[in-house]
């Protein structure tokens, strides 16, 4: 579904990715760790066209979506929920899950039933259902990072890039957006989820690859990798 | 006391004007952290190109009231035009390639440009603006109130009102909005942001330009009725906050009564320091302006 080939981006004049190749399949979870400063953020930036990439091949489905426009590459299905929540805080929680839709809504895309895909949202994140009317400002970090992920989940996207969901939630939270993960994923949403805490993404991760400097370090499927002696010690910090 | 309210009563049409005008500058600010600075002329062309478009209907035996709504629409679309244009030239480079000045210099050399062509189109006089509206006052309670005063005010009102609804309701106007918060995460939800700068732009002329068939009839138009109010709009923009819809209005009808009470009071000479001394001491006591928030940088 998607197909990262040798993606190069830098900013500025500092080179941060260094040709990383990856793959998701659909339907699969892939989980893509690593330290502090790895470039973690940077890929999924390049994916989604928020940083144009210098070269490389970033394919959606069949197409070819490496430099075109971030509008662009949401409207061709691919879902990107950023670092740092970025929800709207002027609009209300209704209004943000709507913008989510934004393609679906002017004929970009595939219209379907918006309304009731909102109600599903309020489902799976009753917190937002309480807040509707709340300008997203005024939610708690949990909160905001709940409608940063419905308002992605509202594009019907291919592919869902998450940004470390987890952070600077507490652990009662955090355990809570895991679960949601493992809901999406029973649902058969195609997702690329960049993490922080690499044990918890390897629990519910298929596959993972595990970035260095700006490169693929180290591949495999996720199970093997949380078992292997020398994976633990680097970046699970030995512990669980 | 009559005498003060009276000058009340006119300082708030002049100060609606102010309003919507500084309502304008608020929209592109918004959404493109950039400005108009011909915003004065947009108003002087729209002004003037109703005029033609009036006199050429009355000329086809239209009334002047039905000549003035036909008119509207006209000005509304040549507004919207003329700020893409402004937006296509002057501003659109400078964004993206995050120039801090260019766009300045550039919207000031479009704005002279109008000012010229206008002056070559149009003459440099002052030319009569035909009312839709008797101009005979109104006496209300000994206070004398022109009829196309009191349109000033709903014209004006009613234009802002407009946008607010557009803003709420419709999923473009939300597009609006979500580009205002926060351009990249717009961009991530398919919204082409570059349009949206662009749609802000017509828009901000079109109420200029709105603005200007809404005074012309009170005042006079030509060539050079713009510069001043566009100047004092900014005053006005700046004292009410670049980010309150509310702050302009307040701010708008502020300016427009200390001016006329001061013309009366003081001298017709100093009418124009009040405003700009309001404006220093707002700059000084509260940089974001009465009513704005004050613009904290996250690191």
């Amino acid at each position: 579904m998607l197909k990262i080939d040798q993606l190069v981006a830098s900013y500025g004049k500092v080179r941060v990715l260094h040709g990383i190749t990856l793959q998701v399949k659909k339907g699969a979870l892939v989980a893509l760790i690593g330290s502090n400063g790895a470039g973690k953020t940077t890929t999924l930036r390049a994916i989604s066209g928020m940083l144009r990439p210098q070269s490389g091949s970033v394919q959606l489905g069949d197409a070819e979506i490496a430099g075109k426009p971030a509008y662009e590459i949401a409207r061709r299905g691919l879902a990107h929920s950023p670092e740092g929540r970025r929800v709207f805080p002027t609009l209300p929680v209704r209004d943000n899950l709507e913008l989510g839709a934004y393609p679906r809504l002017t004929g970009a895309r595939t219209k379907g039933d918006v309304a009731a895909d909102i109600e599903r949202m309020y489902e799976l994140f009753p917190r937002l259902r309480e807040r509707r009317g709340q300008l997203a400002g005024t939610l708690s970090g949990g909160e905001q990072q709940m409608l940063a992920m419905a308002r992605a989940l509202m594009l019907s996207p291919e592919v869902l890039l998450l940004d470390e969901p987890s952070m600077g939630l507490s652990p009662k939270l955090v355990e809570e957006v895991f679960a949601t993960i493992a809901r999406l994923k029973a649902a058969g949403i195609t997702m690329l989820l960049v993490e922080q805490f690499a044990a918890a993404a390897l629990e519910v991760a298929d596959f993972a690859y595990v970035l260095e400097n700006g490169k693929i370090a180290l591949s495999g499927e996720a199970a093997k990798m949380r078992d292997d002696p020398a994976v633990r010690a680097a970046y699970l910090g030995g512990g669980h | 006391m009559q005498i003060f309210l009276q000058l009340v009563v006119s300082g708030i049409s002049v100060g609606m004007i102010y309003g919507v005008i500084a309502f304008g500058y608020q929209l592109t600010f918004a959404t493109s952290k950039t400005l108009n600075f011909g915003q004065g002329e947009a108003l002087m062309t729209g002004a003037l190109v109703g005029l033609t478009t009036i006199n050429f209907l009355i000329g086809n035996h239209f009334g002047v009231s039905v000549a003035f709504i036909l008119m509207i629409p006209v000005v509304l679309l040549f507004g919207a035009c003329q700020g893409s244009v402004v937006e296509w030239l002057g501003v659109r480079q400078a964004i993206k390639t995050k120039s801090e000045a260019g766009w300045i210099m550039a919207t000031i050399a479009l704005g002279i440009i109008f000012k010229n062509l206008a002056e070559n189109i149009w003459g440099r006089d002052a030319l009569k603006f035909p009312s839709p509206l008797p101009e005979a006052s109104l006496d209300i309670g000994g206070i004398r109130i022109q009829p196309m005063e009191v349109a000033i005010v709903i014209g004006a009102l009613l234009m802002m009102l407009a946008v607010e609804v557009f803003n709420r309701t419709s999923i473009y106007g939300k597009a609006v909005v979500a580009t205002s918060n926060d351009r990249d995460a717009a961009q991530l939800m398919g919204i082409n942001t570059g349009r949206v700068i662009t749609f802000s732009y017509a828009l901000s002329s079109m109420t200029a330009a709105l603005a200007g068939v809404l005074v012309a009839p009170v005042t006079l138009t030509g060539a050079s009725m713009g510069a001043v109010l566009g100047l004092k709009a900014f005053a006005v923009a700046i004292i009410g906050g670049l980010s309150s819809g509310l702050g302009v209005v307040v701010g708008g009808l502020i300016l427009g009564i200390v001016e006329t009470l001061t013309g009366f009071y003081v001298s017709t000479g100093y009418k124009d320091v009040p405003g700009l001394v309001l404006l220093l001491i707002v700059l000084s006591v509260k940089p974001s302006g009465l009513f704005g928030k004050s613009a904290i940088k996250k690191v």
